[in-house]
């Protein structure tokens, strides 16, 4: 066992685990913070994704020993996102929800990326940016609405809300 | 109504995006154990002894148990014969199946402990498809009653009056088709809880799952207990789709590990686990024609069905008669004669799977309805109006259609698709495809699934509680009984809360599958609320008199305006404990009947749902990728009750449905799952699915809640057959063998054009002993050496790790490498190799913090790029000058990857051969004489089709075949010396270097000159971020006028490491090369080098394709003005 010094949502941790532990364990297991789903444990699904000084990373393979930075999970950031998520309720963007919370971490990170201008691209550009996240329940359309809405009336892009 | 019909929000939506919902991995209850399961690796073995003893004494062991832990005899209640032990009873019959499990303090120590166990088996030839089984000298796995070797169950029907519709036929059109293995795929892995009380006698259960009922009557008879004594809880459902509809198959095996030793036991499978042995849809392979006259009225429909059962019964043959019902439900044919055969594999069993064997007989009847359209020349619309099923018809099977709206459907697609403009503008590779389906709500299955029953709590403050005892695994069914609620007992939608699954305090309803959700619980809640509401009607009259009394905004409210809060209503009922009113209603359909025992007809479902879909899809005929352009599903749902909730369960059916028609496929070696990962399983991302549009049409359904029918299986149904039919639309060839992969494409548009491609060796000594040891894999030389064992991957957690070392400088870096000490770089193929056991570090040494080893370079001579550089990084530095690499780059997997993954963890990822990681004790895993199984196996995709050898693998880097085409170099360090090695020299086998193992890549360097090359990269995958399959990169420095020098064309994918194509590359120096130029010197010099595999030699036609694509970039590019690094 180890102790390393995590930063999670704004507060110092301490979490004592055996080296090369994932951050997700970490998170889950020693600080409670069970709102980041393990889904495949391997980096292919997205579920796991969590900020590390912004970017979103997947935390069932990234280790705990190498986390520098400032840790946001899903219980840090729904708060300010709160206008994502009542985008994502209104477009059908979850059903089971289990994919939900790596959605909207990995969404909100997005929101803060350059967007292109062109109108066109936009659905092609938020796909690609989303594929990383796998959901099972919804066919995506509802994600990708929700998002696309979201930026709209952050400003992201021009136009109205759908 | 205010609340039904209105689009919601999902009730509790602001915790299910908050990451508030807890699963049943979320709970942590005191004193909770985790446990492990020992597992079957044989196909087919008797089990001559299990000796538990040691792992009995093992630290931290609390209790194991196998099969003789349960009652004699003991097996799931599935249909039929009781065919299933919850362990392995005497006979283990498909690699994974359950053999005994362990209880521990810890996941390691129970692993450890499973380790422990010492099984003696005596394996039996096991048939592993239905061909084999039907046809081998193989053992049967079961005694059934049909007495045939390896047939469960056989099944003749004959609907309506098949020789007068044959005789009214004037044509017929037939073929054979073939369904695939499909994962449910749910994104929770199943995870189990079960705590036995001792002091209650009562065993509590947490389980994801679709029907507690189901969970509460397998485990209490398989553990000998009372229903009572078994109570489920309520817990966030990850998905079901089918999955969930039954018992899976721990529950049972966690409760009697929990009843051994009284603490509370978890079972949480890992992803590996949930795809190699938890039950998928059984492939089908159906050989039907249909009949029809001129006009085009099908007469009749006959055909011949074999379903791949697996090892168990489960839902099989329910599956088989519900996909011939199907075809009894669809147009208006006089008669149908089909049979039926359910054959046992040793493979992982099929069970129940959302659309139920009509997605798999609809994809072969739709695709026939076509082929008829077009042998009679009329339009495939068309064609399916003129049979459209119409209210009041009694279809074959018995189904009595109150509404029907098909026709409507088939319209509304026609019209959304733009389908007469898009058969009018006849483009290349552009097609446009229809397909239709039709679906129960709900069916008479069993006693008691035409019954559901719900209670309402009316609390003194007013709000509002329902209990029900199904479950929702996300369609919304919650939501939609709080709507309900709201709207008969005039309460806000807020104030209504529910509750389910919740055994001991929900009435009875069988669950969520079936499409029964909507029907069920839509009508037992509207009984009840109505039953709540005139109580407290009853109760306020006297109390406010008046008459007309109404519910509204939490008030009865009579005609003078009076009004009595409801809370206040039910505290004064004679019924009421502490203040609380509680009602039970139940709710029994009057429209179903069970279907006949003998000729399999009846009126099963209360209402019957259609769909149709139309697509448009563009195929690439190069490559034969296909991409679905635009997609319209038009669903009767009748009267929606949510429609926001109908549109995610048609767009999550498609999407689905897509899957299945493109990509998705569970694939066997030997018995063993060769593809248990995301990452290997074909499922679509986001980037993969164009906007897909659902609509609505229909009328109300007076048989339904408020009208509503069901709409959570249909919408599985068309997609296999509409994007078939566009296919063919597109390119003239139609495949009946799912997935539609770009393999089968090319080979039947190969076939069809009569071209075949031969690879001559006669003149190639040195392919001759590899040519001979591949034939005689094919006569069982793979059988003789294939004398291991697969390793069951994952199930068991990485070794753990003394230290991940954080150096600040190289030199400490380099020194502290050692044969077990490694580097790391973004950990994304690190720690997947520790996970599947193909490397066991003692510590590791993390890269990115070493400061020479990031940042990007430029000088005048060169770029230079850190190792420890992320993906992201890279492409976000140098895209903009390199549009070829930052091609590449965004191919490679997903975005949060790309920020993690490193330029050396990239290009130093082992081979991604899916027999190799997924535990074959291949030759690379095991040495010596162990086989390779790609040779015999499935290498379509990912294996090498040119200089294969030993290993058939391939060098899984893309970014490696382009830094070939760019000439570029590695900066490798050491602990002894330093040294520069070019890309075309870097890799020595499929995903293996030059690096020795106290070596690390400083950096990447790439040429001034080579940089300012023109380039392109192209890839063919099957999903976005998959692995090339095919890849090319191409670099030429292109003059003004057009003259290409210093030539690259790199291909990945097709060869061990990055395959030049130096011959073509030679024919094209110093030339203005035309594609017909270049294309000449490419097929010479591919079909002097490869040798494909059996099933793999289309990859050389669709390379051609890729470098098309590529050149065609290359080419558009080097007329444009590029300022690359113009400024220094």
């Amino acid at each position: 066992m180890a102790e390393f010094r995590l930063r999670v949502n704004g507060q110092d941790a301490v979490v004592d685990v055996p080296p090369a532990t994932p951050l997700l364990h970490a998170l889950r297991d020693e600080l409670g913070l069970r709102g980041t789903k393990e889904s495949c444990g391997r980096g292919e699904c997205g579920a796991c994704t969590v900020l590390v000084d912004g970017a979103p990373l997947l935390s069932c393979v990234l280790l705990v020993d190498e986390t520098v930075g400032e840790i946001r999970t899903i219980e840090g950031i729904a708060e300010e996102n709160l206008d994502l998520r009542e985008m994502f309720a209104d477009s059908g963007a979850f059903q089971c929800g289990f994919c939900t919370p790596g959605q909207i971490t990995r969404a909100s990170a997005l929101l803060q990326e350059d967007w292109p201008k062109d109108d066109k691209s936009i659905d092609s550009f938020v796909r690609l940016a989303m594929s990383g996240n796998i959901c099972r329940c919804t066919g995506y359309s509802g994600i990708i609405d929700a998002i696309i809405a979201t930026a709209r009336r952050r400003g992201k892009i021009p136009g109205h809300n759908r | 109504m205010k609340h039904v019909g209105a689009r919601h929000r999902p009730i509790d939506w602001d915790q299910r995006s908050s990451g508030k919902v807890v699963y049943s991995g979320d709970l942590a209850l005191p004193g909770m154990l985790d446990c492990a399961m020992l597992r079957s690796p044989h196909s087919h073995a008797r089990i001559l002894s299990i000796d538990t003893s040691q792992a009995a004494m093992m630290p931290g062991v609390k209790a194991v148990a196998c099969v003789t832990d349960f009652a004699p005899g003991a097996r799931y209640i599935h249909e039929g014969e009781r065919d299933r032990a919850p362990f392995a009873d005497q006979v283990v019959r498909f690699i994974g199946q359950e053999v005994a499990a362990v209880a521990a303090d810890t996941r390691a120590q129970a692993q450890a402990a499973i380790r422990a166990i010492k099984v003696v088996y005596e394996p039996i030839d096991a048939p592993l498809n239905v061909d084999e089984s039907l046809g081998g000298p193989y053992q049967s796995l079961h005694e059934r009653p049909t007495h045939e070797p390896n047939v469960s169950r056989r099944v003749l029907r004959e609907w309506g009056d098949f020789a007068a519709g044959l005789a009214s036929s004037a044509l017929s059109v037939g073929g054979k088709f073939r369904t695939q293995r499909q994962a449910h795929v749910c994104m929770e892995t199943l995870i189990t809880i079960a705590h036995w009380r001792e002091d209650e006698k009562r065993l509590h259960v947490w389980t994801s799952t679709q029907a507690p009922y189901f969970i509460v009557k397998e485990v209490s008879q398989l553990l000998g207990l009372e229903k009572e004594q078994v109570v489920c809880h309520e817990v966030g459902v990850g998905g079901g789709f089918g999955a969930k509809s039954k018992i899976c198959d721990v529950e049972a095996i966690v409760g009697l590990l929990s009843r051994k030793c009284g603490r509370p036991v978890r079972m949480r499978l890992v992803r590996e686990e949930e795809f190699e042995t938890t039950k998928t849809r059984h492939p089908f392979h159906i050989n039907l024609k249909i009949h029809a006259d001129r006009d085009g009225l099908l007469q009749a429909i006959e055909g011949d069905i074999k379903v791949d059962n697996g090892a168990f019964n489960h839902s099989g043959a329910s599956v088989m008669g519900a996909g011939i019902k199907g075809l009894g439900m669809m147009y208006r044919p006089q008669g149908l004669k089909v049979a039926g055969a359910l054959v046992d594999t040793a493979i992982t069993p099929g069970g129940q799977y959302r659309g139920y064997g009509t997605t798999q007989t609809s994809f072969a009847l739709e695709s026939l309805v076509d082929e008829l359209a077009e042998k009679l020349k009329i339009d495939p619309i068309e064609l399916r109006l003129r049979n459209a099923n119409q209210p009041g018809d009694v279809t074959l099977v018995g189904a009595r259609l109150r509404t029907a709206g098909l026709a409507a459907c088939l319209r509304k697609a026609r019209d959304e698709i733009g389908w007469i403009s898009e058969k009018a503008s006849r483009k290349p590779g552009r097609g446009v495809g229809v397909a239709a389906a039709v679906h129960t709500s709900g069916s008479f299955t069993e006693p008691g699934s035409n019954r559901s029953d719900a209670a309402i709590d009316v609390y003194p403050d007013g709000h509002v509680r329902v209990r029900f005892g199904g479950a929702d695994a996300g369609t919304g069914q919650r939501t939609i009984m709080a709507q309900i609620a709201a709207d008969i007992l005039g309460v806000a939608f807020e104030r209504v809360e529910v509750l389910t699954m919740e055994s001991d305090r929900t009435p009875f309803d069988m669950g969520s599958w079936s499409s029964r959700g909507t029907h069920f619980a839509g009508h037992a809640v509207r009984v009840c609320a109505t039953e709540t509401a005139d109580r407290l009607k009853a109760i306020a009259a006297g109390q406010i008199g008046g008459s007309d009394l109404r519910l509204a905004d939490g008030c009865v409210v009579n005609d003078a305006g009076l009004s009595m809060p409801l809370g206040d209503a039910a505290r004064l009922s004679n019924e009421a404990v502490e203040g609380v009113l509680s009602v039970e209603t139940s709710y029994v359909d009057p429209h179903m009947e069970p279907a006949d025992k003998v000729t399999g007809r009846g009126n099963v479902s209360a209402s019957y749902n259609f769909g149709v879909h139309a697509a448009i899809v563009e195929v690439d005929r190069r490559t034969g990728a296909v991409k679905v352009i635009d997609y319209v599903a038009v669903h009767d749902v009748g009267q929606p009750i949510n429609p926001t909730l109908v549109e995610g369960q048609t767009i999550g059916g498609v999407a689905m449905g897509i899957g299945l028609a493109l990509g998705e496929e569970l694939i066997h070696e030997q018995g063993k799952m060769v593809n248990p990962a995301y990452i290997n399983y074909a499922m679509p991302r986001a980037a993969d699915l164009p906007r897909i549009r659902p609509y609505t049409v229909g009328d109300s359904d007076p048989n339904g809640p408020f009208g509503a029918k069901a709409i959570g299986e249909c919408s599985i149904n068309p997609p296999a057959a509409t994007i078939a039919n566009a296919v063919y639309d597109a390119i003239g060839v139609r495949i009946k063998d799912l997935p539609i992969t770009p393999d089968k494409i090319l080979d039947a548009l190969a076939e069809k054009e009569s071209r075949i491609r031969r690879f001559p060796i006669w003149n190639r000594p040195s392919r001759w002993w590899i040519e001979l040891v591949r034939r005689f894999y094919g006569m069982g030389l793979l059988k003789i050496l294939h004398t291991r064992n697969t390793i069951a991957v994952a199930t068991v957690d990485p070794a753990p790790m003394e230290s991940v070392l954080r150096p600040q400088k190289l030199t400490d870096a380099v020194a502290s490498l050692s044969p077990d000490i490694l580097p790391l770089g973004g950990g994304t193929d690190l720690n997947l190799q520790r996970r599947m056991r193909m490397i066991e570090p003692r510590a590791l040494v993390a890269m990115k913090t070493v400061p020479e080893l990031s940042g990007i370079t430029r000088t005048p001579e060169y770029i230079e790029v850190g190792a420890a550089t992320t993906l992201a990084k890279l492409q976000r530095a140098l895209g903009a000058d390199l549009p070829v690499l930052s091609e590449a780059i965004a191919t490679i997997a997903n975005p949060q990857v790309r920020e993690m993954a490193t330029v050396a963890g990239n290009l130093a990822q082992a081979k991604r051969c899916w027999f190799y990681r997924s535990g074959f004790n291949c030759y690379k895993r095991a040495g010596g004489l162990a086989p390779c199984y790609a040779i015999e196996g499935d290498h379509r995709f990912y294996h090498a089709a040119i200089d294969g050898h030993r290993c058939q693998a391939t060098t899984p880097s893309d970014l490696a075949t382009v830094l070939t085409a760019l000439d570029a170099e590695a900066m490798i360090v050491g602990k002894i010396d330093d040294r520069i090695v070019p890309m075309s020299s870097f890799y020595t086998g499929p995903g293996e270097t030059v690096l020795r193992n106290d070596e690390i890549i400083r950096a990447i360097r790439i040429s001034a000159s080579a940089s300012q090359r023109t380039g392109a990269f192209s890839k063919l995958r099957l999903w976005e971020g998959d692995f090339a399959i095919v890849s090319c990169a191409i670099s030429a420095s292109i003059d003004s006028s057009g003259v290409w020098r210093d030539v690259r064309i790199v291909l990945g994918g097709v060869a061990p490491i990055p395959w030049r194509a130096r011959a073509s590359e030679a024919r094209l120096e110093g030339r203005k090369p035309s594609w017909n130029y270049t294309r000449g010197a490419l097929e010479l010099e591919l079909e002097a080098h490869a040798h494909p595999l059996k099933r793999n030699g289309w990859k050389i036609e669709a390379a051609i394709g890729v470098v098309e694509q590529a050149f065609a970039l290359t080419q558009a590019r080097s007329s444009a003005p590029r300022n690359l690094m113009a400024a220094e």
